[in-house]
C-alpha cells in the first residue's frame, strides 16, 4: 500500500513543521494538527493513510483521539503511530491497548520515524 | 477496632498504662483504707464481744455464788427452822402424852375414892371414850373434793395470808379402858368389867399365868402402895409378827405381816394395855383391895400413829417407808408405838415371855455359839454396845418374823443410843442420821410422866421420836434452790445467747462492712477502669488514626486526613497532621507533576535536536560533505549522551519519589540475561572483553519487571566493561537460594576500594576519581540499579576484591582486584 497522505499531530509547532517539510519533500501529502480536536477534524476531513500521533496534547489527549479513530468505521483501519515523551512501560501498554499500531519514544531520530512509516507501506 | 490491627505497638500501650495507673491510684488507697478499717473494726468488735462475754461470765459466776449462798443459807435456815418446828412438835407431843397419862391417874384416883361397884365400873367404862382416827376400811371411800382454802376478805390482811381448812378425818369413838377390876389383897379379882361386860371369869392375878398375855406381874408392886400412890405398868400385849422383804423400791412389808400403816393396812394390829392400879381403902381407912384399869394402848398409839413432820401435819395412815413418821419408846428403850406394829415389843401369849429384840447378825452368831436361849442371851447383852449403821440385822430373826425393836440391844441403829442419851435428863433434841440411804432428821423428847416406876429416871414414861426426811423439809429450800438455779441457768443462757447474738451481729456487721468495702472497691475499680479506658481511648484513638495515617503516608498513600473533632492538644495535633499531610500530598503531587512535566519538557527539545540532526546526517536535508558529517557527529553524540543522562535522571527521580511503576510478571532468568548480554556485546567486543554467561537455563522464573531488570544487568555489565582494562573477563552466574534467585556479576577489573563498597551506589560517585568522560558513565547507573532492585524487594551488594575462585586463571594484583555485584530477586510463585 502506498502512503500518500500523512497526518502529523504534535503540540510542538516546530516539530510538526519539520516533519511536514521533510515528508512533503519525500513526496507525501502532509496534514498537521496541534491538538486533539483539530486532529480528529483533520482525520475525518482528509482520511489520511497513516497518522503520527503525539500523546501529550491540550484539549484532547492522544489516547482519546486514538480511541475515537479506532472506533469509527471510516478510520479504524488507519495505522496510527504514537509518538510520545512518556516512556514508562505502563504508558506504553496503555497506548498499545488503546489501539496504537506502534509506540515510539521521544527523542527519536527522523530516519527511524521514516523507517517506521515505510514498514506500513510494505504491508 | 479492626483498623487498629495494622498499627502494632511494641511494649505497653497508653491504654494499659493509663488504666493500670488509674486503677492503682484509685484502688490502692481504697484497699489500704478498707483493710485498716476492717482490721480495726474487727479487733474492736471482737474485743467488745470478749469483754461482754467476760462480764457476762463474771455476773453469772457471782449470781451463782450468791445463789449458792442464798440456797445454803436458806437451807440452813430452813433446816434450823424445820428442825426447831419438829422439835417443838415432838416436845408438845410428849407433853400431851404426859398430860393424857396424868389424866388417867386422876381417873383411877377418882375410881379408888368410890366404893367398888360393878355398875359404877360399867358406867365408867361406858362414859370413858376417846375418838381415834379410823384407818379401816382402806382405801377410804371417796370423799368429796375439798373446797379451795378460804381467802382474805379485808385487804389489810392479805399479806402472807395462809389458810388450812380443818382435817376431816373419819373418827371412831373407842372406849378408853379394856378392863376395870377390883382385886382383894390376895390378888383375887372380885369385880371385873371386861370390854364393857361384867365378867364372871374372876382370876387370881397373883399368878402371872392368869394375867393378860400371862405377862402381867403388877401384883408384886401393889403391896407397897400407900393411899394415893399409883402403880402404872409397862405396855403389855401379844407380839405380832412381821416380815420385811427386798423390793425394787427398797424394803417392803410382806402382806402376811402385822399392821404397818400404809405399808400393810390390812395387817393384824398390836393390841396392848397399860394397867393402872391404886389401893382402895374402906371406911375404916384400911386397905380393902386395889382397883385397876387397863388402858387400851391404842389410845397411846393414837398419839403417834397419825403425826407426820411434813406439810400434811396429820395423816390417816403412817408410812414408815417414807421416813416421815412418829414413834415411841418406853423408859426401857423398848418400842411401844411404831407405824409397823411388828416392831412394837410384845410377849408370847403362850409363855408370857418377852419376844427378844432384834439384834445384828454378828451378835446373833455369838448367840448361836452361846448355848443360851435367845431371850436369856439378849437379856445378858450389854446395853448400847457396838452400835453401828454398817451392821446388818440378824437374818434368822428376820425370817422368823420376830423382830421387835429394843433400843438397848438394837446394835444396828446407833440413833437408839442418841435418843437414850438425849432423853437422859428429860430434855429434847435432834440429830441427823444416814438411814436407809437417806439423811434423816430424828428428834426426841422425853415424856414427862413420872408416876410409879416411870419416876425412876428423868426420862419419865419414855420418849417420843419423830423421824423426818431431810430432803422433804428441804423441799422448800430445794424448790427455791431449783428456782434460783433455773433462773441462773436461764440468765446464763440469756447472756450466752445475747452475747452470741451480739457476736453474730458484730461478725455479721464486720462481714457486711468488709463485703461492702470489697464491693465498693470492685465497683470503683470497674468504674475507674471503664472511665480510664474511655479517657485513654479519647487519646489513643486519635493517636492511632494519626499513626495509621502517618504509616500510610510513609508507604506512599499521601492523601490522609484525620477526622478529630476535639479542640485540645490532640485536636491541634490532628489539625497540624492534616495540614502537613495536605502539603506533603501537594508536594508529592508537585513532584509527580514535576517529573512528568520535566520528562516531557526535557525530552521535547532533545527530540527536536535529534530529529533535525539525524535528518541532516542521513541526507534528508540535502547532500553533506565529510566535514559537516564529522562536525554534526559531535552534536549527535552529545544528544545521545544527553538523552541517556536525562533518562537516568528521570529514572532516579522516579525511584527516589517512589513513583516508579513496575510491570511485574514472571520472567525467565536465562532469557533476560541473554538479552542484557546482547545489548552490551558490541561495547564489550570493542574493549576485547570476554563475557562468560554461566547462568543455567532451568532456574525458576523471577517475579520482576522484565525491562527494568535488563536495565539493571545492562548497567552492571556496562560498569564492569568500563572499569576493566581491555582483554578482561566478565562472568555472570545465577542460582536459586530458598525463595530467591541470586545473580552474580563479576569482573577482573580495577575493583573498588574497601571504603567505597557502599558509596559506589550513591549518585555521581566515581571511584578512583576517574572522570565520567573517560569511562563514559553518568555515575547514576548503580544508583538506579539499586533503586530498581530494592523496589523489587531484593537487595544488591558490591564486593571487592573478588573472592578467590572466580578468576583462577587470571592473575589479580593490587591494581586489579576485580569486583563482584550480587543481587537477589524473589522467585515467581505461581
Amino acid at each position: 500500500m502506498r502512503i500518500r497522505k500523512i497526518l502529523v499531530v504534535d503540540d510542538e509547532k516546530a516539530i510538526s513543521a519539520y516533519l511536514d517539510r521533510k515528508l512533503t519533500r519525500l513526496g507525501h501529502i502532509v496534514f498537521t494538527a496541534e491538538d486533539g480536536e483539530e486532529a480528529l477534524r483533520q482525520a475525518f476531513l482528509h482520511f489520511p493513510d497513516i497518522i503520527l500521533l503525539d500523546v501529550r496534547m491540550p484539549k484532547l489527549n492522544g489516547i482519546e483521539v486514538l480511541k475515537r479513530l479506532k472506533s469509527d468505521e471510516r478510520t479504524k483501519d488507519v495505522p496510527v503511530i504514537l509518538l510520545s515523551a512518556k516512556a514508562q512501560s505502563n504508558e506504553i501498554t496503555a497506548g498499545l491497548e488503546a489501539g496504537a499500531d506502534r509506540y515510539l519514544c521521544k527523542p527519536i531520530g527522523f530516519p527511524d520515524i521514516l523507517r517506521e512509516i515505510r514498514a506500513f507501506e510494505e504491508e | 477496632m479492626d483498623k487498629n490491627k495494622d498499627v502494632k505497638i511494641r511494649g505497653i500501650g497508653i491504654i494499659p498504662k493509663l488504666v493500670i495507673s488509674f486503677l492503682v491510684l484509685s484502688c490502692v488507697p481504697l484497699i489500704f483504707i478498707g483493710y485498716t478499717t476492717d482490721k480495726n473494726l474487727r479487733e474492736t468488735g471482737l474485743e467488745t464481744i470478749q469483754r461482754a462475754e467476760e462480764m457476762g461470765a463474771k455476773n453469772l459466776m457471782s449470781a451463782k455464788g450468791i445463789g449458792r449462798f442464798a440456797v445454803e443459807d436458806s437451807v440452813r435456815a430452813l433446816d434450823e427452822k424445820a428442825t426447831e418446828a419438829i422439835e417443838v412438835r415432838t416436845v408438845d407431843l410428849a407433853l400431851r402424852i404426859a398430860g393424857f397419862l396424868y389424866e388417867r391417874n386422876q381417873d383411877i384416883l377418882v375410881l379408888a375414892s368410890l366404893p367398888p361397884d360393878p355398875q359404877m365400873y360399867l358406867n365408867v367404862y361406858r362414859f370413858s371414850n376417846r375418838d381415834v382416827i379410823a384407818s379401816r376400811p382402806w382405801p377410804p371411800e371417796e370423799t368429796p373434793p375439798q373446797p379451795p382454802p378460804l381467802q382474805w376478805k379485808n385487804p389489810e390482811n392479805r399479806a402472807s395470808w395462809r389458810h388450812h381448812p380443818p382435817h376431816d378425818f373419819r373418827k371412831i369413838r373407842k372406849p378408853l379402858y379394856r378392863e376395870f377390876t377390883f382385886i382383894d389383897l390376895k390378888g383375887r379379882e372380885r369385880i371385873k368389867v371386861s370390854d364393857g361386860r361384867l365378867s364372871k371369869d374372876l382370876k387370881d392375878i397373883s399368878d402371872k399365868k392368869n394375867t393378860f398375855c400371862k405377862a402381867e406381874d403388877y401384883f408384886l408392886n401393889l403391896g407397897s402402895l400407900k393411899r394415893g400412890e399409883i402403880y402404872v405398868s409397862r405396855v403389855i400385849g401379844p407380839y405380832v409378827k412381821g416380815w420385811l422383804q427386798k423390793s425394787p423400791k427398797g424394803v417392803a412389808v410382806a402382806p402376811e405381816s402385822a399392821y404397818a400403816g400404809k405399808e400393810n393396812p390390812e395387817g393384824e394390829a398390836f393390841r396392848g394395855i397399860v394397867r393402872w392400879a391404886t389401893p382402895v381403902f374402906d371406911g375404916r381407912g384400911e386397905k380393902a383391895g386395889y382397883v385397876t384399869m387397863a388402858l387400851d394402848h391404842i389410845h397411846i398409839m393414837e398419839f403417834t400413829d397419825h403425826l407426820v413432820p411434813t406439810q400434811e401435819r396429820y395423816s390417816v395412815l403412817s408410812d414408815a417407808g417414807s421416813g416421815n413418821y412418829t414413834f415411841m419408846w418406853d423408859d426401857q428403850d423398848q418400842c411401844i408405838s411404831h407405824p409397823r406394829d411388828f416392831f412394837i415389843c410384845g410377849y408370847d401369849p403362850a409363855t408370857g415371855e418377852e419376844v427378844p429384840g432384834w439384834i445384828s447378825e454378828a451378835i446373833y452368831n455369838k448367840f448361836m455359839k452361846s448355848g443360851l436361849s435367845l431371850a436369856e442371851f439378849v437379856r445378858r447383852l450389854p446395853s448400847f454396845n457396838g452400835f453401828s449403821l454398817k451392821k446388818p440385822g440378824s437374818r434368822r430373826q428376820g425370817e422368823s418374823g420376830c423382830i421387835p425393836l429394843n433400843c438397848r440391844v438394837l446394835d444396828t441403829a446407833p440413833q437408839c443410843r442418841g435418843w437414850h442419851r438425849g432423853s437422859e435428863d428429860g430434855g429434847s433434841g435432834s440429830f441427823l442420821i444416814y438411814w436407809s440411804g437417806l439423811w434423816k432428821l430424828t428428834t426426841y423428847a422425853a415424856i414427862p410422866y413420872y408416876t410409879g416406876l416411870y419416876g425412876n429416871s428423868k426420862r419419865g414414861f419414855g420418849y417420843v421420836t419423830i423421824g423426818a426426811n431431810v430432803a422433804d423439809f428441804h423441799k422448800a429450800a430445794a424448790i427455791t434452790k431449783q428456782k434460783i438455779e433455773r433462773n441462773i441457768q436461764v440468765q446464763g443462757e440469756d447472756i450466752k445467747s445475747s452475747t452470741e447474738e451480739s457476736r453474730v451481729f458484730i461478725v455479721g456487721a464486720l462481714t457486711r462492712n468488709r463485703n461492702l468495702a470489697i464491693g465498693i472497691l470492685i465497683i470503683s475499680a470497674l468504674v475507674v477502669a471503664g472511665a480510664s479506658v474511655a479517657i485513654s481511648l479519647k487519646i489513643t484513638d486519635p493517636l492511632r488514626r494519626l499513626t495509621r495515617g502517618a504509616v500510610a503516608m510513609g508507604k506512599g498513600d499521601l492523601h490522609q486526613s484525620i477526622n478529630v473533632k476535639s479542640t485540645d492538644e490532640i485536636g491541634l495535633l490532628a489539625k497540624s497532621f492534616n495540614e502537613m499531610a495536605a502539603s506533603v500530598s501537594e508536594l508529592d503531587q508537585m513532584k509527580s507533576e514535576f517529573v512528568t512535566i520535566t520528562s516531557h519538557e526535557l525530552r521535547t527539545p532533545i527530540h527536536a535536536m535529534l530529529l533535525s540532526i539525524s535528518g541532516v546526517l542521513e541526507g534528508y536535508s540535502g547532500e553533506i560533505n565529510e566535514e559537516v558529517r564529522e562536525d554534526l557527529g559531535l552534536a549527535k553524540d552529545g544528544i545521545e549522551r544527553l538523552t541517556r543522562l536525562v533518562e537516568n535522571l528521570l529514572d532516579l527521580s522516579r525511584i527516589e519519589a517512589k513513583k516508579i511503576d513496575f510491570n511485574m510478571a514472571p520472567v525467565p532468568v536465562a532469557e533476560i540475561v541473554d538479552k542484557a548480554v546482547q545489548e552490551v556485546l558490541l561495547l564489550a567486543r570493542s574493549h576485547h572483553h570476554v563475557i562468560m554467561n554461566h547462568v543455567p537455563g532451568d532456574l525458576h522464573d523471577i517475579n520482576a519487571d522484565r525491562d527494568r531488570i535488563i536495565q539493571v544487568m545492562v548497567n552492571l555489565l556496562s560498569n564492569s566493561i568500563k572499569y576493566t582494562p581491555d582483554g578482561g573477563t566478565l562472568i555472570i552466574e545465577a542460582e536459586t537460594e530458598e525463595d530467591k534467585v541470586i545473580f552474580s556479576f563479576a569482573d577482573n577489573g580495577f575493583g573498588i576500594p574497601e571504603s567505597a563498597a557502599e558509596k559506589v551506589f550513591e549518585e555521581f560517585f566515581q571511584a578512583d576519581k576517574i572522570t565520567s568522560r573517560e569511562v563514559g558513565g553518568s555515575g547514576l547507573g548503580l544508583t538506579i540499579a539499586r533503586g530498581i532492585i530494592e523496589g523489587h524487594g531484593g537487595n544488591i551488594l558490591c564486593e571487592s576484591p573478588v573472592p578467590k575462585g572466580w578468576f583462577p586463571d587470571l592473575p589479580l594484583d593490587k591494581k586489579r582486584k576485580g569486583s563482584i555485584f550480587t543481587f537477589r530477586l524473589p522467585i515467581h510463585i505461581a
